[in-house]
């Protein structure tokens, strides 16, 4: 259990590929931070370099206040878990657990305490004697978890540990280790693709994009008030809608080339003539009954996901693509038109140029 | 494809039988020409069944060996032989994985030219450089002991590019593992590597112990101390063995003698060869 403190990392090859620069962030004892993005963004690389698999070029890593750059992995008090498990494929359930705390040379009883205690939480028993590959996928997994476990390390990293498993047992593992940080309470850094992962398992995500952080928030903050544009389009699904236009004369409206111009009635935070991307979430949109709503949609073809419909569409007379997420069980023919509404508190404005977030809407 | 017609059937198992017996004639003529007096196989037709000759020939071989031939006993060349072939076996597999567990694990100064310069020995066999090797051995001292049999063969680009292949192919997630479970460079080796190359040295050790028992001309430049005689060296010397006649049935006794070795070394390394093909990692 540790504070860690990223204090501008950065990562350069030798061959002069940054994967990483100016990577800072404060994890708190306890906390389960997932580190999220999409692939090459360097999210992997930042869990590389805690785990000190990877050596750091710039920047300072602390465990606990102190400096770790230079401690090998074994050496830093850290566990981790890979994507493809890499359990010793020659050693038993129980070999395998073991092998790190025999070389921590930590007497026998201890070591047999410490493995029944993670085989009875991860219900791992009845495979103790059984090689790898005698193990189906999500087993492995809890065996490369229940390796942690035993280590009792500080901080414990995962490197998109569910990837391979199938959906269902994805759901079921990732409860699974939610739990399991619960019982522990210990500091998780979790690396994920997976924007649904990150939002379900994480009690705050730091979002990267080129190897830069976007934002560091709760599954929350990121939803609701993304700090620019990637973010916005990163978290939920379908993702955000953006519409690209310019703030109007009287700067309270959008204008578009080739739709009609949608009113706001409050003043935009911006002068007129500037190029903004205005988001809407696809729920957030609503059917105006009746009525002549703020935005129009002709709708393309729909989704029926049971719980909800999607409609997918575009703005009519422009090809700016609108998605909106309807509740229940609705039937929309392709090429009708939707007339709908938003209220202001769910529209996010983006500068069209830098995708930063435009403040005060 | 799975076919039922009794003429193929018959056919193929026709060929097949017929292969075999024509692969075992050779082994089957020297196992009864062993058991016979030297005259019933300088007069044709040649017998092809058991004589009554077994003990006494082969009795004679192993005590005392053939007085044409220097007179030393069979089981001491099959004992040198052995030696030898087990030194360069075991030599060859040691000091081949540790240098590519070198070259595979290790960033250091000229690498990859350690790599190459391993790597293009694999166009020099020994008859090539035996004559610089016999120099070096000579200047060493190492002529007519099981040294000088030995340590020239040991080298061996093929086991290490074998071995660099196989460690290619482990993926860096098991290292990385390693790393944090506190396994130094010798604990990984010891415990992961070695463990996983289990298959990888079975079947080097069968491929480099026949390599090594057939060695034929490195020992008979570097022996002329019959005492370290190997048992190829000897069959060879019973045939050319000056004016006399070939003693055929002590050659053909010898031959079979020295068959049994390498005989029993892939049936025993077979099995473990072939377990380990089927519990291979996924």
């Amino acid at each position: 259990m540790a504070n860690l403190h990223l204090n501008a990392l950065g990562k350069t090859y030798p061959g002069g590929v940054t994967a990483a620069s100016d990577v800072s962030a404060e994890i708190g004892d306890g906390e389960f931070i997932v580190l999220v993005g999409p692939s090459g963004c360097g999210k992997s690389t930042i869990l590389r370099m805690i785990a000190g698999l990877e050596s750091i070029t710039a920047g300072e890593l602390t465990i606990d206040g102190a400096r770790v750059n230079d401690l090998e992995p074994g050496e830093r008090d850290i566990a981790m878990v890979f994507q493809n498990y890499a359990l010793y494929p020659h050693m038993t359930v129980r070999k395998n657990m073991e092998y790190g705390l025999r070389n921590e040379g930590l007497p026998k009883d201890q070591i047999a305490a410490r493995i029944a205690e993670a085989a009875r939480t991860l219900r791992l028993e009845e495979y103790l004697d059984r090689k790898p590959r005698q193990l189906s996928g999500g087993q492995r997994q809890r065996v490369a978890m229940g390796r942690a476990i035993v280590r009792k390390p500080k901080v414990f990293l995962f490197d998109e540990p569910l990837s391979n498993l199938d959906a269902k047992l994805r759901t079921q593992l990732r409860a699974e280790l939610k739990t399991l940080h619960q019982r522990l309470g210990a500091t998780f850094v979790y690396v994920t693709h997976d924007q649904v992962e990150a939002m379900s398992l994480a009690d705050r995500i730091i979002i990267m994009n080129a190897g830069r952080v976007e934002q560091i928030g709760t599954p929350m903050d990121l939803y609701l008030r993304p700090a620019s544009r990637f973010v916005a389009e990163f978290i939920g699904s379908p993702s955000m809608n953006m519409l690209e236009g310019r703030i109007g004369a009287d700067r309270s409206s959008l204008t578009f080339d080739h739709a009609p111009a949608i009113g706001f009635g409050f003043e935009l935070p911006a002068p007129a003539g500037h190029p903004i991307a205005l988001g809407i979430r696809p729920e957030h949109l609503e059917l105006t009954p009746g009525g002549a709503g703020g935005i129009d949609l002709a709708v393309q073809f729909i989704e029926q996901l049971g719980a909800d419909t999607v409609v997918h569409g575009a703005v009519p007379g422009s090809a700016m693509p609108l998605a909106v997420r309807l509740a229940g069980v609705q039937l929309h023919e392709a090429g009708a038109v939707l007339p709908l509404t938003c209220a202001a508190e769910n529209l996010h404005l983006f500068d069209a140029k830098t995708g930063r977030r435009l403040a005060a809407v | 494809m799975v076919e039922n017609r009794p003429i193929l059937n018959f056919l193929t198992h026709a060929v097949l039988i017929l292969g075999v017996l024509f692969l075992c004639f050779p082994v089957w003529m020297a196992l009864t020409a062993s058991t016979h007096a030297p005259e019933a196989l300088s007069k044709s037709p040649i017998p092809l069944w058991f004589g009554t000759q077994a003990w006494k020939n082969y009795s004679q071989l192993l005590t005392a060996g053939l007085p044409e031939a220097g007179g030393v006993p069979i089981g001491r060349m099959m004992l040198n032989s052995l030696v030898m072939a087990l030194g360069i076996t075991f030599g060859k597999i040691a000091v081949s994985i540790l240098a590519a567990y070198a070259i595979v694990y290790f960033r250091f100064p000229f690498r990859m030219g350690f790599f190459w310069m391993i790597f293009v020995t694999l166009m020099l066999p020994v008859e090539v450089r035996i004559l610089p090797t016999f120099d070096v051995v000579t200047k060493l001292g190492l002529l007519n002991s099981y040294g000088g049999l030995i340590v020239p063969l040991i080298a061996s680009a093929t086991a290490t590019f074998l071995f660099r292949q196989f460690f290619l192919t482990i993926p860096d997630e098991l290292v990385e593992a390693a790393r944090i479970d506190r396994a130094g460079p010798v604990r990984f080796f010891i415990d992961i590597l070695l463990p996983l190359s289990r298959t990888n040295i079975a079947a080097l050790f069968i491929i480099l112990f026949i390599y090594g028992w057939n060695q034929y001309l490195w020992p008979l430049l570097a022996t002329t101390d019959e005492g370290l005689y190997t048992v190829v060296m000897g069959i060879q010397r019973m045939v050319n063995a000056g004016e006399q006649l070939p003693v055929w049935n002590y050659i053909m006794g010898t031959a079979v003698l020295a068959l049994i070795p390498p005989v029993v070394v892939v049936v025993a390394m077979q099995k473990l060869f072939v377990k380990g093909l089927v519990e291979s990692e996924k």
